[in-house]
């Protein structure tokens, strides 16, 4: 629902920019649509392929399955087993706060927890090829390098201060 | 053919191992076919708009413009801009890579797109069923800590891509 309605936003500002410039330059509104049909194609190819490989990770793993692996680990360990974990998942992350629950009521460290759930929304290793397509190989490099430090150092403060 | 291929070699391999996993579980394969189709039509629209915004933006709009809004010279303003944006859009953040190409082709500051990227981990619609299950306290540290890695997160991709 909510995906609709943030669609639809974004459809009507796409839609009135284009008719906004439609008296001012034709020809380029024009260029525009065939890069924007371009786009279209080529992001739906890449995009569907990543729902894809979310759709069946999400059927090969099930919650008890990656709560139990988790709940191997504790320590600095289980941060790390946590940020690998959650950068794998890639699903809504709302399907990650039962799993952290579960982990919770198991005797899972809070910092564990963090790692993974913040792992699983700030690293991608799903989008990975997305990213360095688009932003380049430095930018991808620098963001998810510095990402993985800052999971840590995040799970080491929630670990004090909750 | 040949450029075909190149240009698609992950997709190529993520259908190749679809095929592979189909012939020892169909049953997950096909549910996760299914949710893929699924996950696209729902941001259908987003996908549509997203790709002719960002043919807009890169053939219509003077790249000063972009510059001046969330250029690197914008400063805190468009930093600002960024982490705001980043932290109320919905939808996964790679659907917006492709828009985010185009900006920074138009000028927009690579420290800023990075913000963004960075603040997207703050899933606001989820804040409600967050609480319910973690509670207050582990929602509201972990997403301020979160923003602060965001903005932190615009300065060190920016040194790293400048040099």
């Amino acid at each position: 629902m909510q995906n609709l309605i943030t669609g639809l936003v974004m459809l009507f500002l796409t839609v009135s920019l284009y008719i906004v410039y439609l008296h001012k330059d034709r020809l380029k509104l024009k260029k525009a649509l065939k890069k924007g049909s371009r786009n279209f194609l080529q992001n739906s190819i890449r995009i569907f392929a990543i729902f894809v490989i979310i759709g069946i990770l999400q059927n090969f793993l099930s919650k008890e399955s990656v709560g139990n692996f988790l709940l191997k680990f504790s320590g600095i360990k289980g941060i790390l087993a946590g940020t690998i974990t959650g950068a794998i998942m890639m699903a809504p992350v709302a399907t990650g706060y039962p799993i952290s629950s579960y982990l919770l009521e198991n005797g899972a460290t809070i910092s564990l927890v963090s790692s993974f759930l913040a792992s699983w929304v700030m690293i991608g290793i799903v989008s990975i090829s997305l990213e360095i397509k688009n932003l380049g190989k430095r930018f991808t490099i620098a963001r998810n390098l510095f990402a993985f430090i800052s999971i840590i150092i995040i799970a080491l403060l929630m670990e004090v201060l909750l | 053919m040949r450029n075909i291929f190149k240009e698609y070699v992950v997709e190529f391999i993520i259908c190749a191992i679809a095929i592979i996993l189909m012939l020892f579980n169909p049953n997950k394969v096909m549910a996760g076919l299914i949710y893929a189709v699924k996950m696209y039509i729902s941001l259908f629209l987003m996908i549509f708009s997203i790709a002719f915004l960002s043919g807009f933006i890169s053939e219509v709009i003077p790249p000063n413009t972009i510059a001046k809004i969330i250029g690197r010279e914008s400063g805190w303003k468009g930093i600002l801009i960024g982490a705001v944006f980043g932290t109320f859009m919905i939808g996964p953040s790679y659907v917006f890579y492709p828009l985010f190409r185009d900006l920074i082709e138009k000028g927009a500051g690579i420290n800023i797109i990075a913000t963004t990227i960075g603040a997207w981990a703050i899933k606001v619609q989820w804040i409600p069923f967050a609480v319910a299950i973690l509670g207050w306290k582990f929602v509201l540290v972990f997403n301020l800590l979160i923003f602060i890695y965001a903005i932190a997160s615009g300065f060190v991709v920016d040194l790293f891509t400048r040099s």
